[in-house]
């Protein structure tokens, strides 16, 4: 798996060409949105409808283009697979006293864990699981 | 110059015309090169999936050289061997003769067990058994990953250099399945790294749930067993040993188990317990009773137990606990962990209903039993 470092395919991330055809598209959107607003004074009131059409039709596409500028971005910081919050439920044989904390690295179901706190017992792990919050997100 | 331009926009007819060319021009460009404006949006979806799958590869990579430095402590860097088991590929035997393909099967599996798990030995020597199944597991993940990214890859880069639609449309229509599979194998690395019990575990957990404080003894490979008695009945339970990451060999437990039984009474119904993928709709957790083999994987194991059952014309029940995809190889949700209770009183009752007293029940919870013991 040599290939894991350098580029592997094309990019089409935001170059140049495309900062420039951004900053046209605006000059020409605002200079139509300063027209449509003129010419709701003027002799020709409609035409203002046609100026305000192209108008924000040019920044509807440099928002577009911003969009997916950012959504590129963030996909690329954001590398981390996802972490959940997961619990140990820990009960005690004796005393069947319950307690729930969050996991540590070595926690199986039914090891024996940790003293018990109410009474000499051992307490055994009964159960590990996501932690409850997540079944709203799945 | 500002004027000048105002200029252009005075006239009505001038806007309008300039309207009206701008239309017909984007409508001629449509009629000619819509497929390709269509395959260049799809490419660029795949482009963006292919981000998230390279991280996540990537990812996984540099957790499992985490993990094999925290365990092995050795002091040479694992990066190389690491990078090794990730491009480990198999090759299925072949199947225009049928006959005697499943045995074949099996032994390149085996074998592939063998030398991963050597694999593993070599990189990590200081570790555990427990902790080279962990280990292997997490590996596995990022090798699973890795094939992903590669053949996402592969497309995408075949698309763009033949910008044929169709080749383009393979794998532009299938990445939404594909993308959850790859979110299940990416959630799977904090699993097997940290050692969590997952979603497949569940048939291991009811198994561990039936047989916990009797004695047990090994009876195939990574595979125990334990005689609980139940109404009059003995359970046979037999899960794969925990709570290291493995899914044993519960085909050749099952065989060991009724083949082996001479002279004892003989082994009156088999009821298999195994996480099932769930139909949109379904609840996760929801479990349902069926008939025959439950039981995933290559087939080997599958076929074993069906050779087995039929050769004593034992009666096979299954019973299946619906889990998402996304479940799969991820830490166990709540909902999946209750289910437990729930299949434990579902082969209880089947015990009481299928069979009579004195009979002997072979009960076995198929899965990983990752973060399980028993």
């Amino acid at each position: 798996m040599g290939s894991t470092t350098g580029t592997e395919y094309p990019s089409m991330s935001l170059s140049w060409v495309t900062l420039a055809v951004v900053v046209v598209i605006g000059i020409f959107s605002l200079f139509s949105l300063y027209m449509g607003f003129r010419a709701f004074g003027s002799e020709n009131p409609e035409n203002s409808t046609y100026y305000i059409i192209i108008g924000t039709a040019g920044f509807a596409v440099i928002g577009y283009m911003f969009f997916r500028t950012k959504a590129i971005t963030t996909t690329r910081r954001k590398s981390d697979a996802p972490k959940v919050d997961v619990v140990t439920i820990l009960e005690c044989p004796s005393c069947n006293l319950k307690r729930v904390r969050d996991f540590k690295r070595g926690d199986y179901i039914y090891k024996d864990d940790e003293p018990c706190t109410r009474c000499d017992g051992t307490m055994v792990i009964t159960g590990i699981h996501r932690r409850a919050e997540d079944k709203k997100k799945a | 110059m500002f004027l000048q331009i105002e200029q252009l926009f005075q006239n009505q007819s001038d806007i309008g015309m300039i309207l009206q060319t701008l239309f017909s021009l984007s409508f001629i460009i449509y009629l000619f090169y819509a497929q390709r404006i269509q395959a260049m949006s799809m490419l660029r979806q795949v482009e963006g999936t292919l981000r998230k799958v390279k991280s996540l590869r990537d990812e996984g990579r540099s957790v499992s050289i985490k993990a094999v430095k925290e365990v092995g402590k050795q002091d040479l860097d694992p990066a190389l061997d690491v990078d090794r088991f990730m491009d480990h590929f198999f090759i299925t035997p072949v199947d225009m003769d049928p006959a005697g393909v499943v045995q074949k099967l099996g032994q390149l599996l085996n074998v592939r067990e063998n030398v991963w798990e050597a694999e593993v030995r070599a990189m990590a020597p200081e570790a555990s058994d427990s902790q080279v199944n962990n280990l292997e597991n997490l590996l596995e993940a990022a090798l699973a990953l890795n094939i992903y990214y590669k053949v996402i890859r592969h497309y995408y880069l075949l698309g763009k250099k033949t910008m044929n639609i169709y080749i383009i449309m393979q794998i532009h229509m299938i990445l939404p399945l594909i993308v959850r599979e790859i979110e299940a194998y990416s959630s799977a690395l904090q699993a097997f790294q940290e050692g969590m019990p997952i979603g497949d575990g569940i048939g291991p957990l009811v198994a561990a749930r039936m047989m916990h404080g009797y004695e047990y003894e090994e009876v195939a490979k990574e595979m125990v067993a334990a005689e609980v008695p139940y109404e009059g009945r003995t359970l046979i339970v037999i899960k794969a040993k925990g709570p290291g990451g493995s899914v044993g060999k519960p085909g050749d437990a099952v065989g060991n188990l009724i083949n082996g039984r001479k002279g004892e009474k003989k082994i009156k119904a088999v009821i298999m317990v195994d996480a099932a993928g769930k139909l949109e709709g379904e609840a996760t957790g929801s479990i349902a009773e069926g008939i025959g083999a439950a039981i995933g994987g290559a087939g080997v194991e599958k076929y074993k137990i069906e050779e087995a059952v039929k050769a004593h014309e034992i009666p096979m029940y299954a019973i299946a606990i619906k889990e998402d995809i996304s479940h799969v190889v991820a830490p166990m949700v709540e909902e999946l962990f209750k289910a437990a209770e729930k299949a434990v009183e579902a082969i209880k009752r089947m015990v009481v209903e299928r069979t009579e007293e004195g009979d002997v029940v072979l009960v076995a919870g198929i899965g990983n039993t990752v973060g399980i013991a028993q």
